[in-house]
């Protein structure tokens, strides 16, 4: 404990997040000390924290990444709390044990439910003992004798790694031949990879949406619903727009895919928040579960601006051992929020990431918008961390309404020095498919490449 | 060698390790277990008793860790305004004795090599010895007896060879 009574808040991360749980930490009268790395001890948001502590060297498998480090950090600070943020260390069971051993509360699951979550084959198996509709998905035993199996499932077909993850060693197929060719290559990518190289195979969905349900637990099987989001917008897996509530969701879908995060939430006595993310189908009526995202996400502000709640502060006052402090919602919100990604990539040139000094940051104002961010202008953007500069969130009366008011926002945002994301979200917040809503997580992609052939 | 290995046995153990071509190496001393890495990643303690000293870190990560430090911009408090220092490798609590009651490695006025160990860094029950990194002569330490310490923390005085 600091000479103040206030409980110590050791914020475990950087950027945009560190400054959110500075700020939560703040609305419940707690005291943020800022975990840092070398390259971030005099960061805006270690400003904005009341001491900063230096973990280790700038890159993050050196500091941001190393639970001993963070942990002793907790220790040397008299810590009550960590919050892990995303990324980083937000989902490593260790952690949380080590945390645990020092009797340091750890702002998210415990580390069984990590374990339970994290792995694939064991998630997979945890929805369907919960009846949480999962994909048609058989494990290979024998990555050469994998005929049979995709005679069974049909095409096209998905083979990924069971203890993969990022997108990574999963394998498009869309006949019997190509199995056979792939299964062996996948499971010695998988082998080398993840040092194991299960795999299975599942049905493919090419024209699905991405919709995710947040969810809160209280650790003893209590569950709230704060709706869903819609996160379809993506380049190669990577999250661009967010918005809540989904667009274009009948009353049953919505239903299905509240009432089954609900009984996960239950059957894991879930503790925190967390996000339970769905495939959509939009040719046929399947909804297929993907996987429980064990922490707080990127995309939490537009739940939040949707339903008046703050779940950064909720999740540290139930660490703490009080009232989470949240209202029970309506399924749908009565506004809708969208959220931008400004990222430090050039989109003209295949969103190559780039770093350093912003000459001007300006940022757009009025009612319904909020920045999450620490740049600034002057601020020299790190090469050492994921590219992510701040969060635009626009939140209006109706879908119409925030679509426009994000255009507007993202054309009065002004960041000078370095190329972002910026012109990319202008042009889908304007693209008709996108004003339409509902579209896949296969839009973006193809639709911005023709762009450039049209315009470059 | 005794059932209960000395600081030094440990230290002179992680010397002979570090001159061989062994990435990492484990050995049982009785009741005690040691792991070593040259590598980045010392895997957490093994399952072996409580009371045993907790693994030992070779030097050689250390001193990969240090020499990677970026031009230290540390807001470390009570930072000397001139002169050369011989700063933390890591975060964790500084003992300047192997074991309480013992005498230091080092003292102010004693000339280190870039070798020679000038304290301990324990993190999360994991003891590292933390060497000189450069040879000269030490000066006023800056950090007491098993203070907490911050990456790249200012520990001692130190006038170049």
């Amino acid at each position: 404990m600091t000479s103040t009574d206030k409980p110590v808040v050791l914020v475990a991360n950087r950027g945009e997040i560190a400054m959110r749980i500075i700020a939560a930490a703040r609305r419940i009268g707690a005291s943020p000390v800022l975990a840092a790395s070398v390259a971030d001890a005099s960061s805006p948001a270690a400003r904005a924290a009341d001491r900063v502590v230096v973990i280790g060297a700038a890159q993050a498998s050196k500091s941001y990444l190393r639970p001993e480090q963070v942990a002793q950090a907790a220790v040397n600070v008299g810590a009550a709390v960590v919050h892990p943020g995303y990324g980083f260390l937000s989902e490593q069971p260790l952690l949380c044990e080590l945390l645990e051993a020092e009797g340091i509360a750890f702002a998210g699951p415990r580390p069984e439910t990590l374990r339970a979550v994290g792995d694939k084959g064991s998630a997979r198996q945890v929805a369907i003992d919960a009846s949480v509709p999962v994909a048609q998905g058989i494990e290979i035993d024998d990555p050469s004798e994998v005929r049979s199996l995709g005679e069974k499932l049909g095409f096209p077909l998905l083979i990924k790694a069971i203890h993969g993850g990022g997108g990574r060693g999963i394998r498009l197929v869309t006949n019997l031949d190509e199995l056979e060719e792939l299964a062996p290559q996948a499971a010695h990518e998988a082998e080398g990879a993840f040092g194991n190289g299960a795999l299975y195979l599942e049905r493919y969905y090419g024209l699905a949406r991405h919709v995710e349900v947040q969810v809160f637990g209280d650790g003893e099987g209590n569950a709230w619903i704060f709706g869903d989001r819609d996160c379809s917008v993506q380049r190669r897996h990577q999250k661009l727009i967010e918005e809540c509530p989904a667009p274009g969701l009948s009353d049953a879908r919505r239903t299905i895919l509240h009432e089954s995060s609900r009984r996960l939430v239950k059957a894991l006595k879930y503790r925190g928040a967390g996000t339970v993310e769905f495939l959509v189908d939009t040719q046929t009526d399947d909804v297929i579960f993907l996987e429980v995202n064990a922490r707080i996400q990127v995309e939490h502000p537009v739940t939040e601006e949707a339903f008046g709640v703050d779940l950064v502060a909720a999740q540290l006052r139930l660490a703490l051992g009080l009232d989470p402090e949240l209202p029970v919602v309506p399924a749908v919100p009565p506004v809708s929020v969208i959220e931008l990604r400004i990222n430090a990539e050039d989109p003209l040139h295949d969103f190559m990431p780039n770093s350093g000094v912003l000459t001007e940051v300006t940022w757009p104002r009025g009612p319904g918008i909020r920045i999450d961010t620490q740049v600034e202008t002057g601020y020299s953007f790190p090469p050492f961390y994921d590219s992510l500069m701040a969060k635009v969130i626009v939140r209006a009366h109706d879908r119409q309404a925030a679509v426009a008011g994000a255009l507007a926002a993202a054309q009065n945002t002004s960041i000078e020095g370095l190329k972002t994301t910026l012109p990319m979200l202008e042009y889908v917040l304007a693209h008709e498919d996108f004003i339409a809503g509902e579209v896949p997580t296969s839009w973006f992609g193809p639709v911005w490449d023709s762009r450039k052939d049209t315009h470059d | 060698m005794s059932e209960t290995p000395s600081w030094q046995e440990l230290l002179d153990l992680v010397e002979q390790l570090n001159n061989s071509d062994y990435e990492s190496a484990s050995v049982q001393f009785g009741t005690v277990s040691v792991r070593l890495s040259k590598s980045e990643h010392v895997s957490e303690s093994p399952a072996a008793g409580v009371l045993a000293p907790a693994p030992v870190a070779a030097t050689p990560s250390v001193a990969t860790t240090a020499a990677a430090t970026p031009p230290a911009s540390t807001p470390a408090p009570a930072a000397p305004a001139a002169g050369d220092t011989i700063d933390a490798p890591m975060i964790g609590v500084f003992y300047r004795r192997p074991s309480p009651g013992a005498d230091e490695f080092v003292k102010p006025g004693d000339t280190v090599t870039a070798d020679t160990t000038i304290g301990i860094i324990e993190i999360m029950k994991l003891m590292n010895p933390v060497a000189a990194g450069k040879a000269g002569v030490l000066g006023e330490f800056l950090v007491d007896d098993s203070n907490a310490v911050e990456f790249g923390q200012p520990l001692v005085q130190i006038t170049l060879a």
